[in-house]
């Protein structure tokens, strides 16, 4: 009996290890056989890859980004498409969460994404950096802004938003124009968050001075300490870098610890939630840095009536730069006249002049935009309204 | 230092009003109820559900609405504490005591990724809010619906006080704490005074949800984790299975915070906090007002 089992056994096992073996080699012989079968793959559609929070904290952006993206992939393939073939949209979950990015990331790579559009969270994005590179996938980054994204280098990368220190450069200006003295400010400790802040703070030496940093955990509810602390420097400015949830907190927490100067926030806290979290009273005539978004967009109101008219909703924020993404990777490709990724990253390289709802596109040697198209918002009357554009 | 002190007081209650459902569980059946925290999350959510029906009615009604909500809020939060205890507890009783911990655990998922199923995974915001003017006392200020909240607190604190020390039901649940065995020979109905007792710290971390929903206005279906936490840290502070000990842990942890927020500043408040949990479980793994347990072999 038992000899029969091993019998048996070890039949199975060789079996099993010649399928293993064979199903190798005919892996090798694709590999070895990409040149040709690539031919075959240029006729197929062009697949686009989106990592976008659609759930966690940050999950009210993802659909947004994600109809972004998709219009821009109907309107080209209404028009025949490039060079021929068709774009697809893939989209996959970020969560705003490094795990799920990683997870989402080489989801994509597997399924033969050629250009990812996506990336929202700053912190999610930094570690789906190395997928894509190894991949050969040039990344066009419609919303993360950490200067931690363009610091590494890597030559896939590319930022069609304004970057962290672009967002400080305009935060600063702005204090400068309304003239204050004593700047204040309150991070979240994220990538994304700390970025901003520590940029913001090297310029605060002459006047606006700075005038005290505090850094909060996210998702706690009571931030009165924190608020306690920061008003020990006597801010009349004070500057919020993190995301909504805990803006709307720190808000209201400030305003009812007695504080009267102005708060500004950064864009990851720009959606009408933080109206709504910190009270529309206690909000009213916050400040917030961003970059363009639909409604401040002079000239976009076909654009927001098509969108509209599609899915049935308002257009939010980075609707309009996932839109420019794909539209910037479509001209990359039809230029490189490949998906080959070192071309296509070469073409993005040579892009001069595509117009984008921010300006005209030109990359940096950093390949960041080499206009930040920053603006001042604020809320008035409970909606977030356009205030300044800097210019 | 006036105002650190009552901003420690009032985030301390909370803790508090967690930390005792907690140690009431812990006390009579040793089982960390990592799912506590997320009761406390479902009492939030209920408060909002029925704010969100009730409409227009309850907004005019303001802090009397609130107060409403929070006995509503308390019956159903109470209830899926017994239902808890009923599914995922009390099958487990007499298995090794890791088993429960990992159910408890499981339920903690369950109630988290269950509310976001049923209500999404935005942040959702109170209807009713309490904002309100301010007075000075001392050097602090002093919001009226704080004054209110740490009141309410207070006296439900008060009343589990007195129904765990001055009832039939407290009695048999001492009884049980001492010895479950005994208990029932002595002709005590243990497993209804366990539901009792899930129940009772349901509620109150219920209660807590609510009056986190109206004072801070945002929840979300993860509110529960950190508070969860924090709570069980301040019952270990205060010794975890003392009632009393689980009010003084709550005020104290809720005190440290903010003078280790004021002092090292805001970043270092969690570490901070836990720090103080490692010390304690160190130096007085038995807490503040814990008794020395001897074994008897």
């Amino acid at each position: 009996m038992t000899a029969y089992l091993t019998r048996r056994l070890s039949r199975v096992a060789l079996v099993g290890g010649a399928a293993v073996a064979a199903m190798m080699l005919s892996a090798c012989g694709n590999g070895l056989a990409s040149g040709g079968g690539e031919q075959s793959s240029d006729k197929g559609p062009i697949v686009l890859g989106m990592l976008t929070p659609l759930s966690g904290s940050s999950s009210a952006i993802g659909p947004y980004m994600k109809n972004g993206a998709q219009l821009a992939v109907d309107e080209i393939n209404g028009k025949g498409g490039v060079d021929g073939r068709k774009l697809e949209l893939k989209v996959e979950d970020e969560a705003c969460d490094a795990k799920s990015a990683t997870a989402g990331a080489n989801k994509l790579v597997t399924a033969g994404v050629k250009i990812s559009v996506g990336g929202y969270c700053s912190g999610a994005t930094l570690p789906t950096l190395p997928i894509f590179e190894k991949a050969d996938v040039p990344m066009l980054i419609p919303a993360a802004n950490s200067n931690e994204l363009v610091k590494q280098h890597k030559k896939n990368v590319f930022l069609i938003n304004g970057t962290g220190a672009q967002q400080s450069d305009a935060a600063f200006k702005f204090m400068k124009k309304v003239g204050a003295t004593k700047v204040a400010l309150m991070d979240d400790n994220t990538s994304y968050s700390k970025d901003i802040a520590d940029t913001t703070a090297k310029l605060l030496t002459g006047s606006p001075a700075l005038a005290g940093r505090e850094s909060v955990t996210a998702g706690e509810s009571d931030y009165s300490a924190n608020v306690n602390a920061i008003l020990k420097g006597q801010p009349d400015f004070i500057y919020w870098t993190g995301y909504y949830q805990e803006g709307g907190l720190i808000i209201r927490q400030l305003r009812q610890a007695g504080y009267t100067g102005k708060v500004m926030v950064a864009d990851g806290s720009v959606d009408q939630k933080l109206v709504d979290i910190a009270g529309s009273e206690a909000a009213e005539g916050v400040f917030a840095t961003m970059t363009q978004t639909p409604e401040t967009i002079q000239g976009a109101d076909k654009w927001i009536a098509d969108y509209k008219s599609k899915f049935g909703a308002a257009p939010g924020p980075y609707s309009t730069q996932a839109y420019d993404a794909v539209r910037v990777a479509a001209e990359a490709v039809k230029q490189a006249g490949s998906t080959d990724g070192d071309a296509v990253i070469k073409a993005l390289e040579g892009i001069d002049g595509l117009q984008l709802f921010s300006g005209p596109l030109k990359f940096t040697p950093d390949h960041t935009l080499s206009s930040g198209g920053f603006q001042i918002l604020t809320v008035e009357k409970g909606k977030i309204v356009l205030k300044d554009t800097l210019q | 230092m006036t105002q650190l002190l009552w901003n420690g007081l009032f985030v301390g209650s909370f803790y508090a009003l967690v930390a005792l459902g907690y140690t009431m569980v812990y006390g009579i059946i040793r089982l960390l109820n990592f799912a506590h925290g997320d009761l406390y999350m479902l009492g939030a959510f209920v408060g909002f559900g029925v704010l969100s029906v009730a409409g227009g009615l309850a907004t005019g009604l303001g802090f009397v609405a609130l107060l409403i909500v929070l006995i509503i809020a308390m019956l159903v939060t109470g209830t899926a504490g017994l239902l808890l205890e009923r599914v995922a507890y009390r099958p487990l009783r007499g298995a090794p005591r890791l088993s429960v911990l990992i159910t408890a655990v499981g339920a903690s998922f369950a109630l988290e990724y269950g509310m976001r199923l049923l209500a999404g995974p935005n942040p959702e915001v109170y209807p009713v809010r309490l904002a309100g003017d301010s007075v000075n006392l001392l050097g602090a200020r002093i919001t009226i619906q704080q004054a209110s909240l740490i009141l309410i607190a207070i006296l439900l604190m008060a009343g589990l006080q007195w129904l765990v020390m001055g009832t039939e039901t407290g009695r048999a649940m001492r009884a049980i704490s001492q010895d479950p065995t005994a208990a029932l020979y002595m002709g005590i109905n243990v497993d209804a005074v366990i539901a009792r007792t899930f129940f009772i710290g349901s509620a109150l971390a219920g209660a807590a949800g609510v009056m986190a929903g109206g004072y801070y206005g945002k929840i979300d279906f993860l509110m529960g984790f950190i508070i969860g936490l924090k709570a069980f840290t301040a019952a270990v502070i205060g010794g975890i299975g003392n009632i009393k000990g689980a009010m003084l842990g709550g005020l104290a942890l809720g005190l440290l915070e903010s003078i280790g927020t004021a002092w090292i500043g805001g970043q270092w408040r969690d570490v901070f906090a836990f720090t103080f949990l490692i010390i304690f479980l160190t130096l007085r793994p038995t807490g503040i007002l814990g008794e020395r347990v001897t074994e008897r072999v």
